[in-house]
């Protein structure tokens, strides 16, 4: 068995190869060795003890959403990951970049208390577009690119989750 | 007094609150052997508190205004389940002078100061003209709420810039904001008295001049609304963002034995001024050339009062509740002293790299450190769904040493062995806060955060080896976890903690 992953996080990408022969598990990263390592899960399955580069490391791992979103905690610091296989990776990239996105979307639940434009009405990168309030405070959200707002799906007073499209803006880099 | 000793009995107390305050006052009252009610929201039926209290009574829905600010649905709960007292905690009815009324009016005993009290102090711009009056420096700024950004503007070139806007009804740093500039002023002044609007439901607002480099720092009192009142020495609650306090620490490194007397001093005058009943805090701004100005009583049990309690050796509720049963002060002066150094870290669940935004979700998975001079108090648990209706703070960590050194190296200890999963978090910021020089030397202000926090540069850095193991480790669990999905595909037990045990111990050869 061996299996080839892409990890990403804080902006690098890194390589690593897990295989598997017998009883033995061996690990290599970002083309280095292919050697074997010492690591027990612990903590039920939450965390991963490792010995690495000469000394032990408790690492907290959680994958919440069964994807490849993994959670990180080494000495405090959280990071977050991308896992992918290489296979999927390489799909993935030959889509090529994808454009600067007019749509304003809600980033944590909360209540839109005031909409600060109107459908047609043209905006710059930065202007502030909504309101949202959660946890008692007042969130502003500004116009992530300049262009004219095309659509508004919510109105003041609605209930919105992460991910909810709040203010779609049809990107116009002249304005 | 006679009198108020014999009246003032109860043997159960419903306690008025929800979160890490609620669960803290909770064991307070157990160790005294009192009986203790919880009320709860919908959003909180499996909530700490709730869980830990003997009895708990449903009030509402979730949002605040429909159940926990509802003085009506605690004093038919408090009825229900006869209770003799009532600990507002901090926030929600806590300074709500009618609220306290009604609950004495009801036969209760309310564990805190009376109605007048909060009533002056609660009121910013009363609390403003009485300490003029009674001869304690306050801020320049005005006694008059504004609504007009004319009028604000016009206050403000006359103290001018920058200035506070201040909700006169406000606390906790919500509704607040600092305008620098004439063009700022309207949209700060909408936007702050939204807020105050919808969190005090007041929206009187008044200017204040902004005192640039200030200190916070604070006193805490115990008054038995018998004029008697003592200090239980003070807190620095400097390391703040967006007006809201962060890091606490006791003894304040800012102060020399000197000032100590005389800030506590001052914070005694205040609270026997009103003849202070329960456990306050007098707060104070100190600017740079060593004057300071009474900023605000916070006439309730505060957030940051384990500090003190770490570094005095005392319990705060226990006194609260002692001052309600009519028995006094459980302390005299002459017996307090300061011992060690304490630091108090907020847990809020927030993103500090995009400008502190709150942050909710399931607490997948948390890990709490333990050693000696470790306190956590905490209102979530594994499994536990942050809920988006109440303030974001889940916890706070309190961490004692025999000096200020000793007590930051073992608070780096302890933020290193902490982890949560599940929402973001501002941990690794009390790691980077532990990092900064002005920090250390003891010298930051209340800007501390503005001035020295990049959202783009400060999460603390990984070595080669950790970076190296973070990628292995995260890989081996991504490879256990894909080939249990598959075992659990062939007909195997698959119940997920089974397969990833299966599949863990053919990885690794354990049996």
């Amino acid at each position: 068995m061996k299996k080839r992953y892409i990890l990403n996080y804080d902006d690098n990408q890194h390589g690593a190869i897990v295989a598997r022969d017998g009883a033995e598990t061996m690990v290599q990263v970002d083309g280095g060795d292919l050697t074997q390592v010492n690591f027990r899960p612990v903590l039920n399955g939450k965390a991963i003890s490792i010995r690495f580069g000469g000394r032990l490391h408790l690492i907290h791992l959680s994958n919440a959403d069964g994807n490849g979103s993994v959670k990180a905690t080494i000495s405090g610091r959280p990071v977050s990951l991308t896992v992918m296989d290489e296979l999927r990776a390489q799909a993935l990239e030959s889509l090529g970049d994808v454009t600067e996105s007019g749509t304003i979307a809600a980033d944590i639940p909360g209540l839109v208390v005031q909409i600060k434009v109107t459908v047609g009405q043209v905006v710059h990168k930065g202007e502030p577009v909504i309101v949202v309030e959660a946890m008692k405070m007042q969130n502003e959200l500004a116009a992530s690119t300049s262009g004219t707002v095309i659509e508004i799906p919510v109105t003041e007073g609605d209930s919105v989750n992460p991910g909810d499209p709040l203010v779609i803006i049809e990107p116009e880099p002249g304005v | 007094m006679a009198t108020s000793k014999t009246n003032r009995k109860f043997d159960k107390v419903l306690v008025a609150n929800r979160g890490e305050i609620a669960v803290r006052i909770i064991q307070g009252l157990k160790e005294m052997g009192l009986g203790t009610v919880a009320v709860y929201s919908e959003a909180d039926r499996t909530a700490l508190h709730v869980l830990m209290a003997d009895e708990a009574v449903f009030i509402g829905e979730s949002p605040a205004t429909e159940s926990y600010l509802v003085a009506d649905r605690i004093l038919a709960a408090a009825a229900e389940t006869a209770a003799g007292a009532i600990h507002p905690g901090y926030g929600f009815l806590a300074e709500n002078g009618p609220f306290s009324r009604q609950v004495e009016e009801a036969g209760l005993i309310f564990i805190g100061p009376t109605a007048e009290s909060m009533e002056v102090m609660g009121d910013k711009l009363a609390s403003r003209r009485k300490m003029r009056s009674s001869g304690i420096p306050v801020v320049p700024g005005t006694d008059e709420a504004v609504t007009d950004p004319e009028v604000a503007v016009g206050i403000a070139e006359k103290i001018g810039y920058p200035v506070l806007l201040k909700a006169s009804a406000g606390g906790g740093g919500k509704g607040m904001r600092i305008v620098r500039e004439s063009g700022e002023m309207a949209s700060a002044l909408r936007q702050t008295m939204g807020e105050a609007r919808s969190a005090f439901g007041n929206d009187a607002i008044f200017v204040e001049k902004y005192i640039e480099d200030p200190k916070h720092i604070e006193v805490q009192v115990l008054g038995d609304g018998q004029g008697n009142v003592i200090h239980v020495f003070e807190r620095e609650c400097s390391v703040q963002r967006r007006h809201q306090k962060v890091i606490e620490e006791s003894p304040s490194p800012s102060l020399t034995p000197e000032l100590r007397m005389r800030i506590c001093e001052a914070a005694v005058q205040t609270a026997e001024a009103i003849d202070y009943r329960g456990a306050g805090t007098v707060e104070f701004i100190l600017a740079p050339d060593g004057e300071f100005y009474f900023l605000e009583m916070n006439t309730r049990l505060q957030v940051e009062h384990p500090v003190t309690e770490m570094v005095t050796g005392t319990d705060l509720v226990h006194a609260m509740v002692k001052i309600a049963l009519g028995e006094g002060i459980c302390y005299r002066q002459e017996d307090l002293r300061q011992q060690g150094w304490a630091l108090e870290f907020r847990l809020y669940a927030e993103d500090p790299g995009k400008n502190f935004a709150p942050s909710i979700g399931r607490i997948e998975s948390m890990t709490v450190p333990q050693g000696p001079g470790v306190r956590l108090d905490t209102g979530v648990y594994e499994g536990y769904d942050v809920p988006i209706h109440y303030d974001p703070m889940l916890a706070k960590l309190i961490v004692w040493g025999e000096d200020r050194q000793q007590a930051i190296a073992r608070s780096r200890r302890v933020l290193r062995e902490f982890t949560l999963h599940g929402p973001g978090h501002n941990l690794p910021f009390h790691l980077w806060a532990l990092e900064q020089p002005s920090f250390l030397d003891g010298s930051y202000t209340t800007h501390f955060v503005e001035n020295e926090f990049d959202p783009a540069d400060w999460l603390p850095k990984l070595d080669d080896g950790q970076a190296e193991a973070l990628v292995a480790a995260t890989a081996l669990f991504e490879a256990l976890r894909r080939s249990g999905v598959k075992a659990g595909t062939e007909g195997r037990d698959c119940s997920p903690r089974n397969w990833r045990l299966n599949a863990l111990r053919s990885m690794t050869g354990n049996k």
